[in-house]
């Protein structure tokens, strides 16, 4: 048994929904060990080209920048929730 | 460019351990504050049951940063942030973390740093189905650290002020403040994604460094810098701050 479960589904379900052609892949440290698994299942069962962000995913404040200039449709990031940025903390 | 968010949620059972329950008995904790990381959150009901079971009361709140009541994340790592108000605060016997890992509960160790008396951490991990506790020990270290860099930080005349591009990190338009309040200070201001710790002796000039990245920054990669680091928060208090009774100062 998976400690955590990646849901995968849900993302192929949005991935279809918003008819993505160009995916980024962010997990956190523990969960990099699924990116083939993630990525595999997506690129089978959608079509789309799914490049894996290889550097930090602390958060949800993490995100990878300069992805539209890869013409990056939707990032998937997993481990984390919507972040709420504090101005100031 | 839009933006999925998965929260990954632990596929175990979310309970508490034996050894969490007869220890939460044994030290007759009566109220508790309950805070998960994402993974966990959502799945607390069992967590409830137990506690309501042996007539533990439980406060939660919804941090600043947060999408869900009782979600803990590392950067809420100063009391306010957590918005459990002052009552709940004083009523509250011990902190009740469920998840893995240190980084997160270790955000409550060092809420506390300014306040009067730190309450203890129970950690309950339902991947190992183990408890372990978390108090200013684990921090002491850093803290003294930070504490003489706060006081490095007051008398300093040149200050590198640290800016993240990540937007949702960064926070340049609040360090400007830092002109206001030390108009005798004079600021450089650098910019980085990471940081880049290795690049930072480079730049001797500086006396002590602001960090207005991830909070997290400032403690948990104390050792990282050798002229020091206080976050900015503390920056624009430092006065304060160095002259209140708290664990802080009577470490």
């Amino acid at each position: 048994m998976r400690l955590y479960n990646p849901e995968v589904e849900k993302a192929i379900a949005k991935i279809k929904d918003s008819k993505a052609k160009t995916i980024c892949v962010q997990l956190p440290d523990g969960m990099k060990p699924y990116a083939k698994e993630i990525s595999d299942q997506i690129e089978e069962e959608t079509g789309a080209r799914v490049l894996i962000w290889l550097g930090s995913n602390f958060g949800a404040c993490d995100i990878p920048l300069g992805l539209n200039r890869m013409g990056v449709d939707l990032l998937i990031s997993w481990g984390h929730n919507k972040f709420h940025k504090k101005v100031g903390w | 460019m839009e933006v999925l968010f998965l929260d990954a949620p632990f596929s175990g059972t979310v309970e508490l351990s034996k050894d969490t329950l007869a220890y939460l008995k044994k030290k007759k904790y009566k109220t508790v504050a309950l805070y998960a990381s994402v993974q966990f959150v959502n799945n607390l009901d069992q967590v409830r049951k137990q506690l309501a079971e042996n007539n533990i009361n439980v406060i939660t709140s919804h941090a600043d940063r947060t999408q869900v009541k009782g979600q803990l994340l590392g950067c809420d790592n100063y009391h306010n942030s957590l918005n459990l108000s002052k009552d709940d605060s004083n009523a509250v016997d011990c902190y009740l973390y469920v998840g893995d890992g240190k980084f997160h509960p270790l955000a409550l160790v060092y809420a506390q740093k300014d306040m009067q008396e730190m309450k203890e951490i129970v950690c309950n991990d339902p991947l190992i189905k183990k408890m372990s506790l978390m108090g200013v020990q684990d921090i002491k270290k850093i803290l003294l650290k930070y504490r003489s860099s706060l006081m490095r930080f007051l008398t300093a005349k040149t200050i590198g002020v640290i800016v993240t591009i990540k937007p949702g990190q960064e926070q340049f338009r609040p360090s400007l403040m830092l002109e206001k309040r030390y108009a005798n200070k004079k600021f450089y201001y650098f910019i980085d994604n990471v940081v880049s710790f290795d690049q930072l002796e480079n730049f001797n000039f500086i006396d002590v460094w602001v960090n207005t990245t991830c909070p997290r920054v400032g403690f948990d990669d104390q050792e990282k810098f050798t002229k020091g680091v206080i976050n900015l928060n503390d920056a624009l208090m430092a006065e304060d701050i160095l002259g209140r009774d708290s664990v802080l100062t009577r470490l």
